[in-house]
């Protein structure tokens, strides 16, 4: 099987995110970057089908900037065979596009797509490349095994389980698919060592966003604003006095202050 | 004594291939045991650096038997020592009664009476010896000492050389063998024996050949016992390491290599391996070990002994295929996971043994595998890790939040004062956890009240990689340090206090070996200093009355459990008001202690303090100090097999009796783990964690216009924020 999982860089969970100053979007200077989680749950569901089947192989692809290849050689370290970057700045519609394409080209078994970004939330771009490629999408998905029959080495379509309140559903593909994935059980792998090795030394392919002849020209909704949270004051500890003075004081606050009561 | 050979045309000859015999057989196996050894690939290069010292270790370690006596082994570590200087003293004797019975040679001064007095005293106290031995064996059944047919055999052995040879010298004596010109050999002189007839001379012959015989036999047996470690240890002790007991071997150039850590025999190197023949089986370090103690998977011993075991039973044949690499599933290392990972690294088992076994090593090196090669690090750990490698930190927090601790408080960064004279390397402990922020905050009002002239580095700083070394990511802690070791050298950093004795022991110990060369000090023996030199200026329990600069005590002499009972310097110098001291135990953290010799410097601190009695943990302080169960990145692993640690040190706290109401010591893991195992056991009415340097900060008394921010009653948040950010993904 053949399978390739369209991936996105973001800023890492641990990044603390400023808001630029036009109030649109984050100060992304000295950043850390990292592949957005549900992507790599995504690469960890390829690859544990790898590790079952070695006769599958594993590709990954991202459309953004060049800092992106960071993340793929990530993906390449934790075991992924190959990777290519799109590189041109794309979002919604005209991203889905793009990767439509690409996969037209790659002509995979089976797309694999985090079920959402961990920056923007969307959860759209997944769902959008099936409806471009005209390919059916199962979401939410936690598991997935080959069909068998058919001759050798052939795709018969998969398996799907697919995570549903208190429960799962299974699902049945019969031919190419677009699936877009759930955090899982088992955690993505840590590369091992030798894997960072190899994934230095491996060629990433580079294409132009320009260049793959795609309609850019989508219909948008745009950020106008963002703003943080408000900030969180101290905690308090109340110390002085006997109990009965500290619940009164204590509840004082929760009724005038905190209004929770 | 007149040999009953008759010289080497008469029975000599016949000793003569006996004795060959004998050492034909030790040297066999001997060269077989030496061909095994050649088979643990890895280059260990630094093992005959120092001739001086390592000549000093045999002086100390093997001829002295230094390391045998330390409490609690002291007699049974005696007795160890004279059945060993026994041995050396009887073997002169062997050797001169074989040369004698083959060739009629004589050794010089085995007929003096200084000689026969020293043979005569020790074999009786050999033969106590053994007894006391034995009757360890049979009656007392030491708990981790492998007990087994072995040991007995060597007991026994060795007692019928002694029980022979004082036959011999008795019968001799009264068949009138004495050479003219010999002393009488005193003791066997008066033993009560009564021979009838003429049969002083046939027993004399008889006990003569059977004290030879089993020298021999002894011989060919030796290397296939583990009695070995009488040779072994001779070159185990010489070729011990002279890296800093906490500093873990470097990987050279880690970028080009294919393997990593040990996975088969061959992962090793020949010191490695040496050390599984000369380990004794005695049991040291299991005794000692806190993993094992509180029911983990883990036993020191057992680590040494597979490796060991498994060379005798694959080296045939692994010798047997030159070309092979080990990978074969038979030659694959029969540590298991869960016993690795159970290793807090706190070098109890390497202080204790007697034969200077490097276990730490051994079970890093496997760790490296497990962590480098199969990604299978406990997923906690590998989750530390990954925080390391994004936000520089284990717990994943921000790298811009790093020098929030100090907010108000007036540090500088080195950014803002490039000539601060030190550094204060925070560590991520005391930058994110907020109990260690408070300890931070103490360090830098002490610092400013003695005037130094530091700074920091704020978010600049990132983790020292001591957690990623220690679970085995040793690429991982190379780009830590060498990050570091950049942003060090672009401020010209010569001088760096750490707070955090993982800080201290990394940077100072291990950052060498990447060429990062700096005068770093953990903060308790800098405090230790300025007050001695009279730059902190400490208020009495009274509040009011400056207290005297403190004279540095002696130095304790190891392992006396005499510490803290003496008179405090301030009671000595009487000029302390008498008032409520309170009891402050001292717990003594693996990375200052057992890894870096620093004991006595956080106590003369307490002892420096008024209102501080300090009380010791009995029995388990200083060099016998028990782990708090963080060190090895146990700090970022579940613990659920067994007692926790930490529970286990609080057991030990209130059990010394010593009616401590506050537990001090000077590491931020340590105070972690002193914290939640307080506050699971309900006790945190009873006894208070603290950081030595807090208490020290309770007693500063600041030269005007210093900043007074740092209250260590300070508001908290109302919730550590430490671990798993809202977002579902990693984290």
């Amino acid at each position: 099987m053949r399978i390739l999982v369209c991936l996105k860089q973001v800023p890492d969970s641990t990044v603390r995110v400023k808001v630029a100053p036009d109030g649109k979007g984050i100060v992304t200077d000295g950043i850390t970057w990292a592949i957005s989680p549900y992507d790599e749950y995504a690469i960890e569901l390829a690859l544990e089908h790898k590790d079952a089947d070695p006769a599958t192989t594993v590709s990954t692809v991202t459309v953004g900037p060049a800092r992106a290849r960071d993340a793929l050689r990530q993906a390449l370290a934790m075991g992924c065979d190959d990777a290519a970057i799109v590189v041109g700045e794309a979002s919604g519609l005209a991203l889905a596009r793009a990767l439509a394409a690409f996969v037209r080209e790659a002509k995979p078994d089976l797309v694999l797509c985090g079920k959402q970004a961990s920056d923007d939330d969307q959860g759209f771009v997944g769902v959008a490349l099936a409806e471009a490629l005209g390919w059916p999408h199962v979401a939410t998905v936690t598991r997935f095994a080959s069909v068998d029959g058919g001759p050798a080495g052939s795709f018969n379509g998969v398996e799907v389980w697919k995570e549903i309140e208190g429960g799962h559903e299974v699902w049945r593909a019969t031919g190419p698919v677009v699936l877009t994935v759930q955090k899982s059980a088992k955690e993505p792998r840590y590369p091992s060592l030798p894997g960072i090795m190899k994934a230095k030394k491996k060629e990433i392919p580079e294409r132009e966003l320009s260049a793959l002849g795609i309609d850019t020209s989508a219909p948008v909704a745009e950020v106008i604003a963002m703003q943080p949270p408000p900030a969180r004051g101290n905690g308090v500890i109340l110390k002085d006095g006997d109990t009965a003075a500290l619940a009164a004081e204590l509840a004082r606050r929760l009724r005038d202050e905190a209004k929770v009561l | 004594m007149i040999a009953p050979t008759g010289g080497f045309w008469s029975a000599g000859s016949i000793l003569l291939v006996l004795t060959l015999l004998g050492f034909g057989g030790f040297i066999w196996r001997g060269w077989t045991l030496f061909r095994y050894l050649r088979l643990g690939r890895v280059r260990d290069s630094d093992r005959t650096d120092q001739p001086a010292r390592r000549l000093r270790d045999e002086l100390v370690v093997y001829l002295g038997q230094r390391k045998l006596l330390k409490r609690p082994y002291r007699i049974r570590g005696a007795a160890h020592a004279l059945i060993f200087w026994g041995f050396l003293v009887i073997t002169y004797g062997t050797t001169d009664l074989l040369l004698e019975g083959i060739f009629g040679l004589r050794l010089p001064g085995t007929e003096t009476g200084v000689y026969v007095w020293t043979v005569d005293l020790f074999a009786v106290a050999v033969l106590a010896s053994i007894g006391l031995a034995a009757f360890r064996r049979l009656f007392l059944r030491p708990p981790h000492m492998h007990v087994a047919l072995d040991g007995y055999v060597i007991l026994g052995l060795i007692a019928a050389l002694m029980v022979t040879l004082l036959l011999f010298e008795n019968a001799g004596i009264a068949a009138g063998l004495l050479r003219t010109g010999q002393a009488t050999p005193p003791i066997a002189a008066v033993l009560p024996i009564r021979y009838p007839g003429e049969s002083s001379a046939v027993v004399f012959y008889w006990s003569w050949w059977l004290h030879v015989v089993t020298v021999l036999a002894f011989a060919a047996y030796l290397p296939r016992s583990k009695h070995l470690h009488i040779v072994t240890t001779l070159p185990n002790v010489y070729f011990r390491s002279t890296r800093p007991r906490g500093a873990l071997r470097l990987i050279e150039n880690i970028e080009e290599q294919e393997s990593f850590g040990a996975a088969t025999l061959r992962d090793f190197s020949w010191k490695q391996l040496l050390d599984g023949y000369t380990c004794t089986e005695c049991g040291r370090c299991s005794d000692n070990c806190p993993a094992l103690a509180t029911g983990k998977p883990l036993d020191p011993q057992k680590i040494v002994l597979d490796i060991r075991d498994q060379l005798l039973r694959e080296g045939d044949a692994l010798l047997a295929r030159t070309d092979a690499t080990g990978t074969a599933p038979a030659h694959q290392l029969e540590s298991k996971p869960e016993e690795l990972w159970a290793c807090t690294t706190c070098a109890a088992c390497v202080e204790v043994c007697p034969v200077t076994i490097e276990h730490i090593d051994k079970i890093v090196d496997m760790r490296r595998y497990l962590t480098m090669m199969e990604s299978a690090a406990p997923p906690e750990a590998q989750r530390a890790l990954t925080n390391i490698e994004r936000a520089g930190n284990p717990w994943g927090e921000p790298r811009e939040a790093r020098g929030e601790w100090a907010a108000g408080l007036d540090v500088p960064t080195l950014a803002e004062r490039p000539d601060a004279e030190y550094l204060y390397f925070v560590g991520c402990a005391a930058s994110y956890d907020r109990r260690n922020q408070r300890v931070a905050r103490a360090l830098a009002a002490i610092l400013k009240a003695a005037g130094l002239s530091f700074a920091i580095l704020g978010r600049e700083e990132t983790c020292n990689g001591d957690p990623a070394r220690r679970i085995g990511n040793e690429y991982l802690w190379q780009q830590q340090a060498q990050a570091n070791i950049e942003t060090f050298g672009r401020y010209g950093v010569r001088k760096i206090i750490a707070s955090c004795p993982h800080c201290f022991n990394t940077i100072a110990n291990e950052y060498p070996q990447l060429g990062g060369r700096y005068e770093v000090v953990h903060a308790l023996p800098l405090v230790e200093k300025l007050i001695a030199d009279g730059k902190l200026r400490l208020r009495d329990d009274a509040g009011t009355a400056e207290r005297h600069p403190v004279q540095p005590a002696a130095p304790n002499e190891e392992g006396d459990g005499q510490q803290g009972q003496g008179p405090l310097p301030s009671e000595a110098s009487g000029a302390r008001t008498p008032g409520v001291k309170e009891k402050v135990a001292y717990h003594d953290p693996c990375y200052l202690g057992r890894h870096n010799g620093i004991y006595d410097e956080p106590r003369r601190v307490m002892d420096a303090l008024s209102g501080v009695e300090r009380v010791e943990i009995e029995p388990h302080h200083r060099e016998r100090g028990f782990c708090c169960g963080a060190g090895g990145g146990r700090m970022w692993m579940e613990e659920k097999v067994g007692q926790r640690v930490n529970h286990r040190r609080i057991d030990q706290l209130r059990a010394a009796q010593a009616d401590a109401t506050k537990v001090a010591s000077g590491c931020p893991f340590c105070l972690i783990m002193l914290e939640e195992g307080v506050g699971a056991k309900g006790l945190r009415e009873q006894v208070t964690p603290v950081d030595v340097l807090e208490l020290v900060h309770d007693r500063l008394i600041r030269p005007p216009g210093a900043q007074t921010e740092a209250r260590s009653d300070e508001v908290e948040h109302s919730g550590p924020k430490r671990g798993v950010p809202p977002s579902e993904g990693r984290n």
